[in-house]
C-alpha cells in the first residue's frame, strides 16, 4: 500500500476540489485503508457539522426592510418624498380635549398592540427561517453523502414490500411506497438516518440518470399540507406535509419531475387523489 | 416563488433593480457571516449595510455574469478588516499567519492535540453537539473562522474563497487545514479539559 493521504488531499476531498484524477487514485487507496477512510469520513462529518453550527444568525426582519430603502434613496436623484402630517380631526373646536385625550389613549393603545404583534410575528418568521436553512443544510448534506457512494444503502430493493417492512422496529412510524410510477421512476432503496437527532427513512429513486433522495418524519405537531422548495448548490429541495408525516425530497433533476414524484408519494400517504398545495 | 423584499420594493432604475435581485438573497448569509466575526448584533447589521452601500456604489463595474457572491463577500471583508471590530482583532491576532509559511501553501502542520487521541466514535459523539462545536468556532482567530465559514457554511469553492479574501489558492487550503486541525483540537479540549488546548 501506498503512504497514507495527506491532510491536504483529505481535505480536498471533503470540499470537492480533487480533480479527476486526484478523486480516481484517492477512491483507490481509500478502498484498501481503513485508517484513511475514517480520517476521510471524520473530515466530512466535521464539514458537514460546521456547516450546520456555522448557520447561527438570521438579520433581523426590519433590517432587510432598510436596507431595501437605503438602495432605492441611494439611486434616486429625487429627494425623498415628505411626509405631510394631515390633522385627523378637523377642528380641536368641534372635538373638546377630552375626547381628543381619549382617541390618542386609544391610538396608543392599538398602536402597541401593533408594534407586539409585529414583533412576535417577526420573531416567529425568523425562527422559521433559521429552522428552514439548517434543515436545507442537512438534507444538502445527507443527499450529499449518499451519492458519494463509498457506502452503500442499508437496504438495496426495487420492491416496495422488502423497502418499508425493513424500517419496522427501527423508526417509530410508517408510511406508503406509491406504485405506478413512471418507468424511468425507479426506487434503489432506503436508509435509516437522522436529521435533526430525529429518526428518518431516506427513501433513495432514479428518475431517468438522476438520484432523488426522500426523508420522511415524524411531523412536529401538525403537519403543513403546504409545499415548499428551496435550492442550494443546484438541487432542488421541497419540503411538503403529509398527514403526520413531514417529507423532505431533494434533487438536482427538474423540478417537474421531482413535483411527479413529491406528488405520488404524497397521495399514497393520503390515500386520495390529493395534490399537496 | 414570491420573496418578501418584492412586496416592498418600489419601483427603481435597472440599475437597483438588479442590485436588489442579487444582494438580497445573500443578505441572511451576510449577517450570519458578519456576526460571526463582530461577535455583536449591531455590528453587524452597521457591517451589512455598509457593505451594501459600497456594493451598489462600485456595482457598475461588477461584471455582469461573473460571481456576485465572491464580490460582495470580498467587500464585506475588507469593510470589516477596517471596522473597529476588524481593527481591534487583527492587531489581537497579528502572529497568527506567520505559524505556517507565512500562510503560504504547503503541508498543513497540525497541533499535537490534533493527532488521533480519542475514538472516531468520541469524536462523532462530540460533533453532533452544535453547542460545543459552535463553542469551538468561537476560540478560531478571524482569519481561519472566515475561511471555514465561506468553506463550510458558505460552501463557495476555493477559488472563490481566493478571490473574496484576496489570498492565494494555496493560503486558502492551508487556512482550511489549520482551522479544522484547530476546531478538532478544541472539540478535543472541550471533551478532556485537564488536556488543555493545543496551540496554534
Amino acid at each position: 500500500m501506498t503512504d497514507h493521504l495527506s491532510h491536504s488531499i483529505l481535505n480536498a476531498l471533503a470540499d470537492g476540489e480533487l480533480s479527476v484524477d486526484q478523486l480516481a487514485s484517492t477512491s483507490q487507496h481509500l478502498a484498501q485503508c481503513p485508517a484513511c477512510t475514517s480520517k476521510a469520513l471524520y473530515q466530512s462529518l466535521l464539514k458537514s457539522s460546521t456547516a450546520n453550527a456555522g448557520q447561527r444568525y438570521a438579520p433581523p426582519p426590519q433590517l432587510q426592510d432598510r436596507l431595501v430603502r437605503l438602495v432605492s434613496e441611494a439611486d434616486s436623484e429625487a429627494p425623498a418624498p415628505e411626509f405631510r402630517v394631515t390633522p385627523i380631526f378637523p377642528s380641536r373646536s368641534i372635538w373638546g380635549f377630552a375626547s381628543v385625550g381619549w382617541a390618542a389613549a386609544a391610538l396608543l393603545l392599538l398602536f402597541s398592540v401593533s408594534v407586539i404583534f409585529v414583533q412576535r410575528a417577526a420573531q416567529r418568521a425568523e425562527e422559521a427561517s433559521a429552522y428552514k436553512a439548517a434543515l436545507v443544510t442537512e438534507v444538502f448534506d445527507q443527499h450529499v453523502a449518499t451519492l458519494a457512494g463509498n457506502v452503500p444503502l442499508q437496504v438495496i430493493s426495487t420492491d416496495r414490500h422488502t423497502v418499508k417492512p425493513w424500517f419496522q422496529g427501527k423508526i417509530p412510524f410508517s408510511f406508503n411506497l406509491p406504485q405506478g410510477l413512471s418507468s424511468d421512476i425507479t426506487l434503489d432503496g432506503a436508509n435509516l438516518t437522522y436529521i435533526a437527532n430525529r429518526p428518518v427513512a431516506q427513501l433513495l429513486y432514479s428518475i431517468g440518470k438522476h438520484r432523488v433522495s426522500v426523508f420522511l418524519r415524524q411531523a412536529s405537531g401538525k403537519a403543513e399540507e403546504t409545499q415548499s422548495l428551496a435550492e442550494r448548490s443546484g438541487f432542488h429541495v421541497m419540503v411538503f406535509g403529509a398527514k403526520d408525516l413531514q417529507l423532505i425530497a431533494i434533487s438536482d433533476v427538474d423540478p417537474v419531475r421531482l413535483t411527479e414524484l413529491v406528488n405520488a408519494i404524497y397521495n399514497a400517504q393520503a390515500g386520495d387523489q390529493k395534490q399537496p398545495k | 416563488m414570491r420573496l418578501p423584499w418584492k412586496q416592498t420594493a418600489r419601483e427603481a432604475g435597472p440599475q437597483t433593480s438588479a442590485f436588489e435581485r442579487l444582494v438580497l438573497p445573500l443578505l441572511p448569509s451576510l449577517y450570519n457571516i458578519a456576526f460571526w466575526l463582530s461577535r455583536n448584533g449591531a455590528d453587524a447589521e452597521d457591517l451589512v449595510q455598509e457593505t451594501f452601500l459600497k456594493a451598489l456604489r462600485g456595482f457598475a463595474s461588477f461584471e455582469p455574469g461573473s460571481n456576485f457572491k465572491a464580490w460582495i463577500f470580498r467587500i464585506l471583508r475588507n469593510t470589516y478588516l477596517t471596522s473597529r471590530a476588524g481593527l481591534a482583532a487583527t492587531r489581537t491576532v497579528a502572529l497568527e499567519d506567520e505559524l505556517n509559511g507565512n500562510g503560504n501553501s504547503g503541508p498543513a502542520q497540525l497541533p499535537e492535540a490534533a493527532i488521533d487521541r480519542q475514538t472516531p466514535e468520541a469524536n462523532l459523539l462530540q460533533m453532533a453537539d452544535r453547542a460545543s462545536l459552535q463553542a469551538a468556532m468561537e476560540t478560531l482567530p478571524p482569519r481561519l473562522l472566515e475561511v471555514i465559514l465561506l468553506c463550510d457554511v458558505e460552501q463557495m469553492k476555493y477559488r472563490e474563497i481566493a478571490f473574496a479574501l484576496e489570498i492565494p489558492i494555496g493560503t486558502v487550503m492551508s487556512r482550511i487545514a489549520r482551522a479544522r486541525a484547530a476546531l478538532r483540537a478544541a472539540l478535543e479540549g472541550q471533551q478532556s479539559p485537564s488536556r488543555g488546548l493545543a496551540h496554534d
